[in-house]
């Protein structure tokens, strides 16, 4: 328990009246990968809303460092490290990217940090550097991952949630995203990923959950699970 | 041609502060996404707080406007929990008639309490004039006020992590929480710089025009055809569209009885919604 940034205990939750998280469970690890998969409408993009608290739990816990933020709102979540990039990014329209950079820092725990963070983020991606005065909404695709990420990394995270950032990539990008990743994982970020990219994602995890119909239905290493039958069935299409 | 300088003059004054009020509707329906029927109550609201500071504390009105602009922060904060805060997940009509309630007790109090007499501020400023064009001082203070407040209004939204939480919620609430941002304080916040926005609107009008507790409806439809004018989301925007109101009601009162000059406006509103209902200034 003393290495777990994050532990997620009979969670339940769902929308209005229609419950889609049951009984779920799930360790992370300090600076390790973990992955949830599962088909679409499975429930991963409900559980990490549930985690980072935009969407309320119904029963169960939630506890993040030894902390008990079940009932924490969003915005003292995001206070105490726990940052997503969203699936489908949602980054600020109107404003510019570096605009949109800068919000990613608005804890206070992240502001002393933006001139550190900026560079680092140029580090990775050069090419937001030339597009600092941009509307973030007239980006391509790509380029919005990059704002998307990047609006993460401002936020100096302790555990870096990404709901399925390759999503709508072509091959290229999607390389490129998961070079990413793999580089956090080398400077020990904790990272909690959720992916389609099942293949790809499981080859970098440490550990691996698979959700099917709100629940996990198996868990172990990356490894395990890519030459478990079930999944590659399932999940890699051989 | 004097007639017409004046009233080119007189018509900027004016846009300029009509662009100011708009700003708080403007602001209000672009973060919490409310029609708020309340905005011309608070600015008849603004209107008699300029009149009781000037009668019982001796302030003039462009000393008084900061004071307002505190009062109407406050009132407005409250507000939006006491009216708004449970109904705004609420459907649309929810939040209409809860502004519309606001609206309605404000005005029946007001009557109750003040009557519908007509008041007026005499600060006794007088006028200036340049070639036989004279402009009251009252008159060019409230324009000078009004771009004040709205370069006040731009740097705060624009140039501070408060400022930019609002903007940010008004694109994006949940990705705005996630970020940290505490999007109830923000929601309340904007409803309050909207009501704060109406009342020192109120407030400097009230230097220039005779009013009573029924006169914030004429600035309220204002405020709408500006909104629709301007388009929604930047103070600038709302400036402008300020200004060609201002600038057409002023040049039209040469011409025909200003009791036309509300129809008007209203054919402008309905002729701009279905010409192009985005608003003739968008940025997209
Ligand atoms: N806002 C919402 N209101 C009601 N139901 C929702 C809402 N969002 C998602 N759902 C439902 O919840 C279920 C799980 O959706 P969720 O988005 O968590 O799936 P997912 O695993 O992330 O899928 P994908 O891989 O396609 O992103 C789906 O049946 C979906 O229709
Ligand atoms: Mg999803």
């Amino acid at each position: 328990m003393k290495d777990s940034i994050l532990e997620i205990e009979s969670l339940e939750s769902g929308y209005g009246d229609v419950q889609i998280l049951w009984d779920v469970n799930l360790s992370a690890k300090k600076s390790r990968l973990t992955t949830v998969i599962g088909s679409n409408g499975s429930g991963k993009t409900t559980l990490m809303r549930a985690i980072v608290g935009v969407l309320p739990a119904w029963k169960g816990r939630i506890i993040f460092e030894g902390q008990d933020i079940t009932k924490l709102p969003a915005y003292k979540r995001a206070e105490l490290g726990l940052v997503m990039i969203p699936e489908g990014r949602l980054l600020f329209p109107e404003m510019t990217v570096y605009e949109n950079l800068e919000m990613g820092a608005y804890t206070r725990r992240a502001r002393g940090d933006i001139k550190k963070n900026m560079e680092y983020v140029f580090s990775l991606f050069p090419r937001l550097k030339e597009r600092l005065d941009q509307k973030a909404g007239t980006m391509s695709g790509g380029e919005q991952q990059m704002v998307a990420i990047g609006r993460g990394l401002m936020a100096s995270p302790k555990l870096l949630i990404f709901d399925e950032p390759s999503l709508g990539l072509a091959p290229k990008l999607v390389i490129e995203v998961f070079e990413t990743i793999e580089k956090l994982k080398k400077q020990g970020v904790s990272m909690l990923l959720v992916e389609q990219n099942v293949h790809l994602s499981l080859a970098i995890s440490d550990y691996a959950y698979v959700m099917a119909e709100g629940k996990m239905v198996m868990q172990g290493t990356g490894k395990e699970l890519s030459e478990k039958d079930e999944v590659r069935k399932a999940y890699l299409g051989v | 041609m004097e007639a017409w300088i004046g009233a080119i003059l007189s018509g900027i004054l004016l846009g300029l502060v009509y662009g100011l009020a708009a700003m708080g509707l403007n602001l209000i329906w672009g973060v919490i996404n409310v029609i708020n029927l309340s905005h011309g109550a608070f600015i008849a609201l603004g209107m008699f707080s300029a009149y009781f500071l000037f009668h019982f504390a001796g302030l003039n009105p462009f000393i008084a406007v900061a004071l307002v602009l505190i009062i109407g922060l406050i009132i407005g904060m409250g507000a939006y929990f006491v009216a708004l805060h449970r109904v705004l997940d609420a459907p649309e009509l929810s939040t209409l008639l809860s502004t519309y309630s606001l609206s309605l007790i404000i005005i029946g109090l007001g009557t109750f309490i003040f009557t519908t007499n007509p008041r007026a501020i005499d600060i006794g400023l007088g006028s200036i004039g340049v070639a036989g064009i004279y402009i009251p001082i009252s008159k060019i203070l409230t324009g000078l006020f009004s771009v004040l407040f709205t370069v006040i209004l731009y740097l705060f939204l624009y140039k501070t992590w408060t400022g930019k939480a609002i903007r940010a919620v008004s694109m994006n609430k949940s990705a705005a929480e996630f970020m940290g941002v505490n999007s109830i304080f923000i929601l309340s916040l904007s409803f309050g710089i909207g009501i704060a926005l109406a009342m020192i609107a109120g407030c400097l009008i009230a230097a220039i025009f005779p009013f009573t507790i029924l006169s914030g409806s004429v600035y309220e439809l204002k405020s709408f055809v500006i909104c629709v004018l301007g388009g929604l989301g930047s103070p600038l925007g709302a400036l402008i569209g300020g200004l060609i109101l201002g600038l057409l009601e002023n040049v039209f009162a040469l011409k025909i009885p200003v009791g036309y000059i509300p129809f008007i406006e209203f054919m402008i509103l309905v002729i701009i919604l279905l010409v192009k209902p985005t608003g003739l200034i968008t940025k997209r």
